[in-house]
């Protein structure tokens, strides 16, 4: 029952996503459908189903979802998703959800079918894991809405320079909206991140830092930090704003997805030692969410 | 054909921004345009029309062989007039660009200019202030003095007509309010936005009225520092005279240019130094002056957006398709008009006709009472050949009563031609082109307040015609 549960909690969750990238698509290609109410609403059920599916999966892993790594993208996509109905509306990028609602949906599809994973060894167990875990989550959320904002702001800006002003131009959020609001989303994300990388070099004091994963994950984890610092120390200081800040936004986020893909995929941890931590015999979800001995998968 | 009228110029339909700028003409040198065009012997009258969407130079020609052949000539002399304006090598080097119109589609151009009908922003009022100024200047230069003046002034009532019996002027588009919605495109509103002014003129003080409804401040900038206090005294905005702009466009986030410099006022260096100093904050510049005030290469940089009037065009389309109806009714008030207009102006070509008749007529009876005077009738008193005086008078007028009014319904509805020819051999009436001055001088005068177009608007007519 408990897996079926979680199987339709995920279809669910899948066909919300679906439908609002839908909706933002059809409203930004053809002008058609209330955006602005709603898209917001969709989504905020879609973040409903999804942070529901994640507690029932985690239930049934008896799993932190936060204390580990099994659902790192996953949640940082519901997050997103619950970000951008909090401030999407406030800060005029109702549209920002055409890519939000692909990436949730892609981070919800990729948590359960791709890689294979690892639960974190005793030598990395401790309270600061799901500390450092659940700040970069939340940072990663809030950088995910900057880069649409910023991806947004590109496209926008490119019908403004062309001089290209009716139609989609015309459905987009105003530029200024679009630039103010990937700053905010990039001002809350980074103490956050300041934060997960601290913690994260603090506990990675305590590993033997030997796998390549780890090194490049650490290694992407800086540069991020560094591109996002970077983004927002120029422009205080220099007026990097609108296109020059977007891109670095993008690059910023891009890094940030690539630290998360590093956990997502690397194999240097073993399954089977995931597996048998946590497993009961009537339980078929592995640590991951992977089923072992089911075809069900959360 | 009415009347050789003809009408050759630019407009935002035919030319680009770039192209009309070269054509355009401000108010200082309107005079010497004018004067250009006066010194043309092929010219009767000539106005000059510039505004930022269209640049004409309106003609009516001399009396020629012909009216094709008047409006040729005057047409040439014009293109003339024009290349010498904008500095060309010749008259076929103002290119394609340019258009004609002759006759009575050039009266139907100027009532539909004057109307609004031809404008970028359908119905939009600004024109029928334009026109109105070119022809107080045309006026005050003396080349607007009869029948082009009433042309002129009759598309004043047209338009009026039009703003007053159809919805065109309703809810208008106007270009400041594509203005704003444009700059709500890149600003969202304008809220807590300063607007900047730079230049005080009409347009200004309409992008002042659309943008400062929302505006959290307006600044005016311009060359007469008094003017610019005037009008930001209008909209509690502060003023400040040119040197400042650079200080001014620091401050503020819309910019409005409409000055009639002939040379860029914000250049591309000014901008990089401004945006510095701005640290990167997005300006949106709208350039509605022709020529322009902004240096195109400003657009290039980054957060910096400038659109002149043509970039407008576009929002305006859509205005323009939900206006169809209106425009169609419209037409039909400018079609009447000229209607009336040719029937009018007709006549005026069998005003010598019936001029030199009634001279023949009057001529003969004088004669022959004069020599009656002087013989059998010498005893007369004064009183008696004062009274034979009025008799010969009443005589003429009712004897050429009936044919001068059918010649000239003759003229109103078609070409009355034949019997003018007939009238001319009947009665051995000199040619008009043979003794052109006087009688095309007395002609035009008599016909003066005969206008069945416009009973009321002779009065202001004449009345502006003095001033």
């Amino acid at each position: 029952m408990n897996e079926h549960l979680a199987n339709v909690l995920f279809a669910s969750t899948a066909a919300a996503y679906v439908a609002a990238f839908v909706l933002f698509l059809r409203f930004l290609v053809r002008g058609k459908g209330n955006v602005g109410k709603v898209g917001p609403r969709l989504m905020a059920f879609a973040a409903v189903l999804h942070a529901t599916h994640i507690c029932v999966a985690s239930l049934l892993l008896r799993v932190c979802p936060v204390g580990g790594i099994h659902f790192p993208m996953s949640v940082a996509t519901m997050l997103m998703a619950v970000a951008y109905v909090v401030a999407g509306k406030r800060w005029r990028v109702e549209v920002a959800g055409a890519f939000i609602a692909p990436l949730a949906l892609t981070s919800l599809m990729a948590s359960r079918f791709v890689g294979g994973g690892a639960e974190p060894g005793d030598g990395v167990k401790s309270l600061l894991l799901p500390l450092h875990v659940t700040l970069n989550l939340f940072g990663v959320a809030l950088f995910g809405l900057a880069f649409s904002a910023a991806a947004l702001y590109l496209v926008q800006e490119r019908f403004v320079k062309a001089k290209r002003i009716d139609g989609m131009s015309r459905r987009l959020p105003p530029l200024d909206a679009l630039d103010r609001a990937e700053h905010r989303f990039l001002l809350a994300g980074f103490p956050l991140l300041t934060f997960g990388i601290l913690t994260g070099t603090v506990w990675a004091r305590r590993v033997e830092m030997g796998g390549t994963s780890e090194i490049l994950r650490a290694v992407f984890g800086y540069v991020t930090w560094l591109v996002i610092a970077g983004v927002l120390f120029l422009r205080a200081a220099a007026g990097w704003r609108g296109r020059r800040a977007a891109y670095g936004t993008i690059a910023g986020f891009g890094f940030s997805v690539v630290v998360l893909l590093i956990y997502l995929l690397r194999k240097d941890a073993p399954r089977d030692v995931v597996t048998g931590n946590r497993a009961s015999s009537d339980d078929a979800y592995g640590p991951r969410g992977h089923v072992v001995s089911s075809t069900v998968r959360p | 054909m009415s009347l050789p009228v003809v009408v050759i110029g630019v407009s935002h339909k035919t030319a680009p921004l770039d192209v009309r700028e070269r054509f355009a003409a401000g108010a200082e040198t309107l005079p010497e345009v004018l004067a250009r065009l006066m010194a043309k012997p092929e010219l009767e009258e000539a106005m000059f029309l510039s505004t930022c969407n269209r640049v004409e130079v309106i003609g009516l020609s001399k009396v020629g062989k012909t009216l094709e052949d008047s409006t040729r000539l005057a047409g040439r002399a014009i293109r003339e007039a024009l290349r010498d304006h904008v500095g060309a090598s010749s008259v076929e080097a103002l290119g394609s660009w340019v258009y004609e119109k002759s006759g009575d589609d050039a009266v139907r151009h100027i009532f539909r200019v004057a109307a609004s009908l031809d404008s970028m922003v359908l119905g939009e009022p600004q024109i029928l202030g334009q026109v109105k100024f070119a022809y107080d200047a045309a006026v005050a230069a003396g080349a607007l003095r009869n029948h082009l003046a009433r042309c002129v002034h009759r598309a004043f009532t047209v338009a009026k007509r039009v703003r007053s019996e159809t919805q065109l002027g309703a809810g208008i588009v106007s270009i400041s309010s594509v203005a704003v919605d444009l700059a709500t495109r890149i600003f969202g509103d304008l809220a807590g936005r300063t607007v900047l002014l730079v230049g005080a003129g009409e347009m200004a003080e309409q992008a002042a009225k659309s943008l400062g409804k929302n505006a959290q401040a307006i600044r005016v900038c311009n060359r007469s520092f008094e003017r610019a206090a005037i009008l930001a005294a209008t909209f509690g905005g502060t003023a400040a005279p040119l040197d400042k702009l650079e200080a001014e466009l620091v401050a503020s986030d819309v910019v409005v240019a409409s000055t009639s410099s002939k040379t860029f006022v914000i250049t591309r260096d000014l901008m990089k130094r401004v945006m510095k100093q701005r640290k990167g904050k997005t300006l949106f510049l709208i350039d509605i002056a022709v020529p322009r005030n902004v240096e195109p290469d400003v657009h290039n940089l980054d957060n910096v957006y400038v659109y002149n009037v043509d970039d407008l065009e576009q929002e305006v389309r859509e205005n323009m398709k939900a206006r169809q109806g209106e425009l169609a009714a419209a037409e039909v008030i400018v079609a009447a008009e000229l209607e009336a207009w040719t029937a009018w102006a007709r006549g005026l070509n069998v005003n010598p006709t019936v001029i030199a008749l009634r001279a023949r007529t009057r001529g003969v009876l004088v004669s022959e009472l004069e020599r009656s005077l002087g013989g059998r009738l010498k005893h007369l008193t004064e009183g008696d050949r004062a009274a034979l005086a009025q008799m010969v008078e009443s005589a003429t007028n009712k004897l050429l009563h009936a044919p001068t009014t059918r010649l000239k319904l003759a003229a109103s509805s078609s070409d009355a031609g034949d019997l003018v020819d007939a009238l001319h051999h009947l009665f051995d009436l000199p040619k008009p082109a043979e003794e052109p001055g006087e009688s095309e001088r007395d002609s035009r005068s008599s016909i003066k307040n005969e206008d069945p177009t416009g009973d009321e608007s002779d009065d202001s007519h004449d009345k502006r015609l003095a001033h």
